[in-house]
């Protein structure tokens, strides 16, 4: 694909402005390291004391439900499992990660909101579903317009440009496809893009690129079929409806690669919508 | 198999030809794009849609010709300490009699009969927190503006923090709206907030011409 290169250079663009915090960073790079120990992973974490805390207030929370308190880093790691705690990690610290991106489009309040939306009803759908791991769709849910951000910064007119077209008519353009007419690439091409930069697990590169194209998922075809029906629900959530002509239009794959159909909608907006306070205490709070 | 070609936009009724009318694949019609302050009205099967924040529309017609149009507008208000409230309330009113009189004695004047006409009401969402409902403020002199009339709504969707996109077929009375996600928000406010500013800058002149 021709504008590559452009994707890339954007991306680079923000490295200086935003930058996941070192103990992200270093939970990453243990996970990814076959001698390391859950020991390791729980040093990694202790040494971040106020990520610590946040870490054990979101363990302890109903949100997951574990049976037993749990009041060490030792027992969280083992509990939750070395992969999430990354996937945890990385949830816990995005939005903050993110503030280093302003832009006048849309406010920080109202990104997040549908952002987490996408989470809760991923992790919804895939306990549903019973083929996907739920948190790490949650993840993926929560970062996959982070793409967004960063066309918003650094490319604000045009990003304008595609919203007006958007909104300038009848027939239904979905945003996505309005940034590749003004801009020749997506939010979705550009969040991948970071995603591989910041060398994140392929799960989220694959469902942060592919939300809007499914069929080009090919590790994780899943998972990105799960974040894009997140993505519509999510919208549903948000607007209070459940009428299929307010939100984006399903690609009917991804009912079949989920194994799910339309019958689950309503139960998953309605958890959803009971779930995202507290959720937004523990993921958008201080 | 060969795409029917896109027939030719219906004529329009003298006044409208700025506004910018395109044909529509959803539809299989012509529809008129109105931006904050403008309204159309047609004698022709055709659409007009547009995108509400806190502004509103009403969609008036007459059901039996078929005639009809729609408006969007808000009430002015300078934003001082005070916010909405403080500016008075009789130029407010005005403008909004305006807009209100502007619509239907266009209808009137192509054939519509008062006693035909119904009403549909859109928008005036409270899009922005933290600020006066200026949308409730617009829902409120559209209902008492109508009521006065004698005219009666059939249809509303109203209030509520949601933008909308509004798309009314005056021939049919059918109507579709669209809730808009909270990432148009900041775009829609921009433009409403664009609007009201050259609204205040030039007070309304001149008596209503009333039929």
């Amino acid at each position: 694909m021709g504008n590559n290169t452009d994707i890339i250079k954007l991306v680079q663009g923000v490295g200086g402005l935003v930058t996941l915090p070192n103990v992200f960073i270093r939970i990453n790079q243990l996970v990814e390291d076959p001698n390391s120990s859950t020991a390791d992973i729980a040093k990694a974490v202790s040494q971040d004391p106020s990520f610590t805390v946040r870490l054990l207030r979101v363990a302890n929370s109903p949100f997951y439900g574990f049976s037993s308190t749990i009041d060490t880093v030792a027992k969280a790691v083992s509990v939750i499992g070395t992969s999430q705690i990354r996937n945890l990690a990385l949830s816990m610290s995005v939005a903050r990660t993110f503030a280093g991106l302003p832009n006048n489009l849309v406010s920080m309040d109202n990104f997040w909101h549908h952002s987490l939306y996408c989470a809760l009803t991923a992790r919804i759908l895939a306990r549903q579903a019973r083929k996907c791991d739920p948190e790490a769709v949650f993840t993926a849910g929560l970062l996959h317009d982070i793409g967004e951000l960063i066309i918003f910064n650094r490319l604000p007119e045009q990003a304008k440009e595609a919203l007006l077209l958007v909104l300038d008519q009848v027939d239904d353009l979905p945003v996505y496809q309005a940034e590749r007419q003004v801009i020749g690439f997506d939010h979705a091409q550009v969040g991948g893009e970071l995603a591989r930069q910041w060398n994140l697990p392929p799960l989220l590169e694959e469902c942060i690129a592919y939300h809007h194209s499914i069929g080009e998922a090919k590790r994780y075809p899943r998972e990105a079929a799960l974040v894009h029906l997140a993505n519509i629900l999510a919208q549903m959530a948000e607007l209070d409806t459940l009428n299929s002509d307010d939100v984006s239009a399903i690609d009917t794959h991804a009912w079949e690669l989920t194994g799910l159909d339309e019958a689950v909608i309503e139960l998953v907006v309605r958890e959803a919508q009971e779930e995202v306070v507290e959720a937004e205490k523990l993921f958008l709070g201080n | 198999m060969a795409i029917a070609p896109i027939p030719r936009p219906p004529l329009v009724l003298p006044g409208f030809e700025h506004v910018r009318r395109s044909w529509n694949n959803t539809y299989e019609a012509y529809a008129a794009r109105l931006l904050p302050g403008e309204y159309y009205v047609t004698i022709n099967d055709e659409g007009v849609y547009t995108t509400l924040g806190s502004c509103i529309s009403a969609c008036i017609r007459d059901r039996v010709s078929g005639v009809g149009g729609m408006n969007h507008f808000m009430l002015p208000a300078s934003a001082d300490a005070d916010g909405w409230k403080s500016t008075s309330l009789s130029a407010a009113t005005r403008y909004g009699n305006f807009a209100m009189e502007h619509l239907i004695n266009v209808i009137l004047k192509n054939g519509g009969q008062r006693q035909n006409l119904e009403v549909k009401l859109f928008g005036g969402g409270r899009i922005l927190q933290n600020m006066t409902d200026v949308g409730m403020r617009n829902i409120t002199f559209a209902r008492d503006y109508i009521q006065t009339e004698g005219l009666r709504v059939v249809a509303e969707d109203v209030g509520d923090i949601y933008p909308r996109m509004v798309v009314y077929f005056p021939a049919t009375g059918k109507v579709r709206v669209k809730r808009l996600r909270s990432l148009h928000n900041n775009t829609i406010v921009e433009e409403e907030i664009r609007y009201i500013s050259t609204v205040e800058s030039k007070p309304v002149g001149g008596d209503i011409e009333l039929f």
